[in-house]
């Protein structure tokens, strides 16, 4: 591949677990620091950018596609917030076709349209949907297409094990040339032992965390104005700890393989937490000696 | 998990079906696939020996899909594809032909073929992915689908005929000889005093699909009949007689007699009369060709290459008949591990052959000849090559077959086994005459400029000499 224009980072996690919300924000909280910004989508759903442009109607780059047309860059991408470039890839309806194969296709498209040739972008937020569940969703970590992949996670265990999934396909195609991982996010951290959970997985992982962003009822209500907390509410804590996670990205250049734990090791790793919590909650243990 | 086969002679399921749907007429096969899929199918045949089949070349109808139907699905191409293909091409019966990607992708055929049966038309579908099988697979499974749901597009009444015979196992386009054995076949099984469904080629067609349900025996007479012979005992409860290959020679005509009388009435008069005949003709053309026979030295050794079925057949003339010694079988239809069949033909092998691999690897077959050497091979024109390094001579009498134009000669039944003979002396005849004029060239000093023609000779007069003691 040529030599790349800006950092291209993906980021991965577990359904639902606020993949899209982290990566609007990221991508707000860059752009306001002065950065040129493009966020891809990758996502049948198509809603990845959302926030980053109020809600507003978006070709997706697939529909252009069915449609057969000739594709213009200006008919598929729309500036947001503080000029992020928004991008949807789209995909087929749910139970047809290929969504793994459209994602490929869609990246495809956007270097044959000399994207980052044309909008000369210092990042480029890739936000892959769920889990790496076939080789089509592993395409943007590799073939390098993206050099660094981050993974957003909270403690529940289920959103570590997609982590951990992702761990594993980063392991398979690392040496191979495809991306590396830049670490955690811990994402909708309450009070309690969340954090302490999310570290323990790092640690066993060989990976490291990005940052923590708490759960905060100003993400949910910046969503409900279609925006991201770094548009809506500027002068908050919460918007803060997104420019705190920002900048750490923007930085950081300490890509690492992890080192993903086997399936037994990791349900065997799950039930001494099962039983540390149940500790923890019945006060048999203060949570100073549990850790 | 994947090794390198170097010149495998076996398609995919997808080739397997597509041969066996165009050999079928009145049948009009439709590709769900990316292009290239049904065209290789095309080059591997036109390279062989049986001519163009019906819907050849690229006027295969097919969807050939791209990258966005794999990204939205397939489903909606395929039907614009069906309805197309039914405005232009006249067809008693339509296959949709499913491959590796239209399976990958999950187009919901099922429900499409619906659509259009719904609508009156003739349609049934079957997923041959090469991913699943090869082509014997294919020809399997196409038959096995078609035959289960052909009575939902073709409606009649079921009316059992005493005497009347389905027959597979016979794979279109795969052996050489494929039609001549079933005109041979349809022609013994009717000396019997039986109608026969042989399904493909001039005398078969989609009438003989919707009749097969009528048929009061099914025989297969290879492994690959075994599971539409199966679809139609449990769907229709017809009797089914395996047999690991072609009859060959007036005695296996009887056997074959004999293990249908087993299982329905024949008149046994009639039978008898026609063995007779047979049997006659087979005495007379045979000591027609005895001097043939004792002077060209027919009895040597061999190696047997081809699938089990030609190899079952093949081998228990050349040995019995022939008097042969078969040092070594090699079996090119390869079954996949969790394919699952009734016939388990080793006890035959194992009486023919010295010893028996299974392979389709060009190089690996080579080995085996090297390792064995024979006086003379029985094989494709694959195996050509390497018999004449040997300087020994080849008989082709399996897939492919590179230098010649094949339509109804057979090599079963006894028509079948007087051409055998014909084909075997000749080429025998013709490797002496050759051997001759080298040897009298190099008596007279011709060639010798050539050092390596020169050693080539030498060694072949060598051998000659050994030969004539
Ligand atoms: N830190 C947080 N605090 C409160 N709510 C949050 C937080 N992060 C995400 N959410 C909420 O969780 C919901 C899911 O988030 P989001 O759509 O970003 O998830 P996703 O991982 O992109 O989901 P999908 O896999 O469906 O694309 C949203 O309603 C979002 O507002
Ligand atoms: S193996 Fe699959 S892709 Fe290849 S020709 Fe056969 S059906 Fe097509
Ligand atoms: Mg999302």
């Amino acid at each position: 591949m040529a030599e790349k224009i800006g950092k291209h980072i993906a980021i991965y996690g577990k359904g639902g677990i606020g993949k899209s919300t982290t990566t609007s924000n990221i991508s707000a909280a860059l752009a306001e620091a002065g950065y040129r910004v493009i966020q891809i989508g990758c996502d049948p759903k198509s809603d990845s950018t959302n926030t980053l442009r109020g809600n507003n109607y978006l070709p997706t780059v697939l529909d252009s596609l069915r449609e057969g047309n000739k594709i213009h860059l200006e008919d598929i991408s729309v500036k947001g917030f503080s000029g992020v470039l928004c991008i949807e890839s789209g995909g087929p309806v749910p139970g047809v076709g290929c969504a793994g194969r459209g994602i490929n296709a869609a990246v495809t498209l956007l270097q044959e349209l000399h994207l980052f040739e044309e909008f000369k972008p210092d990042f480029v937020l890739y936000d892959v949907l769920g889990d790496v569940v076939c080789g089509g969703f592993a395409v943007p970590i590799r073939d390098g297409i993206t050099d660094r992949a981050y993974v957003v996670s909270s403690s529940d265990f289920m959103a570590l094990y997609a982590a951990n999934n992702l761990f594993k396909a980063i392991n398979k195609y690392a040496p191979s040339g495809g991306a590396k991982l830049g670490g955690v996010i811990a994402n909708s951290m309450k009070p309690g032992y969340h954090r302490e959970i999310v570290e323990d997985f790092v640690e066993k992982t060989g990976t490291s965390i990005a940052g923590y962003v708490n759960r905060s009822i100003d993400v949910q209500q910046s969503e409900l104005y279609g925006k991201t907390v770094i548009e809506a509410k500027p002068k908050s804590a919460q918007a803060d700890i997104y420019r705190e996670l920002a900048k750490y990205i923007a930085r950081n250049d300490d890509l690492v393989i992890p080192n993903p734990m086997g399936v037994a090791e990791l349900k065997e790793w799950a039930r001494t937490w099962g039983d540390r919590i149940y500790d923890i909650e019945n006060g048999v243990v203060g949570l100073a000696e549990a850790i | 998990m994947s090794e390198i086969i170097k010149n495998p002679r076996n398609g995919c399921a997808l080739h397997g079906a597509l041969k066996t749907v165009q050999e079928i007429k009145g049948a009009v096969p439709v590709i769900h696939a990316n292009a290239g899929c049904g065209v290789i199918n095309y080059f591997a045949g036109k390279a062989s020996s049986g001519g163009s089949s019906r819907y050849s070349g690229y006027s295969v109808p097919g969807t050939a899909i791209q990258d966005r139907h794999v990204i939205f699905g397939g489903a909606s191409r395929l039907r614009e594809q069906i309805k197309n293909t039914i405005k232009v091409v006249n067809g008693d019966l339509y296959v949709i032909l499913n491959s590796c990607e239209s399976a990958m992708v999950g187009d919901d055929v099922d429900a499409m073929t619906r659509e259009i049966v719904d609508q009156g038309e003739p349609v049934v579908d079957t997923l041959v992915a090469g991913f699943n099988g090869g082509e014997h697979y294919g020809y399997e499974h196409v038959l096995a689908d078609i035959l289960s749901s052909i009575d939902g597009v073709k409606k009649s009444e079921k009316n059992t005929d005493p005497k009347l015979v389905n027959i597979f196992g016979i794979i279109p386009g795969k052996d050489p000889y494929w039609q001549g054995n079933l005109e041979e076949i349809k022609r013994i099984l009717e000396g019997f005093g039986l109608r026969v469904n042989t399904f493909f080629g001039p005398y078969g067609g989609v009438d003989d699909l919707v009749n097969a349900k009528n048929a009061a025996l099914t025989i297969a007479f290879s492994k690959w009949g075994e599971l539409p012979a199966e679809k139609l005992k449990e769907k229709y409860d017809i009797p089914v007689l395996l047999r690991p290959s072609l009859p060959v020679g007036a005695e296996q005509l009887r056997s074959l007699a004999d293990s249908i009388a087993g299982s329905i009435d024949i008149d046994k008069d009639e039978v008898d009369k026609f063995l007779a005949k047979e049997e006659a003709y087979e005495r007379d053309l045979l000591y027609r060709a005895r001097e043939d026979i004792i002077e060209n030295d027919l009895s040597a050794t061999a190696v047997l290459v081809g699938d089990e079925e030609q190899v079952i057949r093949l081998g228990a003339f050349l040995t019995e008949v022939l008097g042969m010694e078969i040092y070594a079988a090699v079996i090119t239809d390869l079954l996949k591990k969790d394919e699952e069949h009734k016939s388990d033909n080793i006890e035959f092998l194992k009486n023919i052959a010295g010893n028996i691999y299974i392979t389709s690897d060009q190089k690996e077959i080579e080995d085996i000849i090297r390792s064995e050497k024979p006086e003379v091979i029985f094989g494709s024109s694959l195996e050509k090559k390497i018999a004449d390094k040997f300087d020994i001579p080849i008989i082709e009498t399996s897939y492919p077959v590179f230098e010649k134009l094949i339509l109804n000669k057979a090599s079963a039944g006894i028509k079948g086994e007087i051409s055998f003979i014909e084909e075997y002396v000749t080429v025998a005849k013709k490797f002496k005459a050759e051997k001759k004029s080298k040897l009298l060239s190099y008596i007279k000093g011709e060639g010798r400029e050539s050092s390596a023609e020169t050693s080539q000779t030498v060694r072949n007069v060598r051998k000659l000499s050994l030969v004539t003691g």
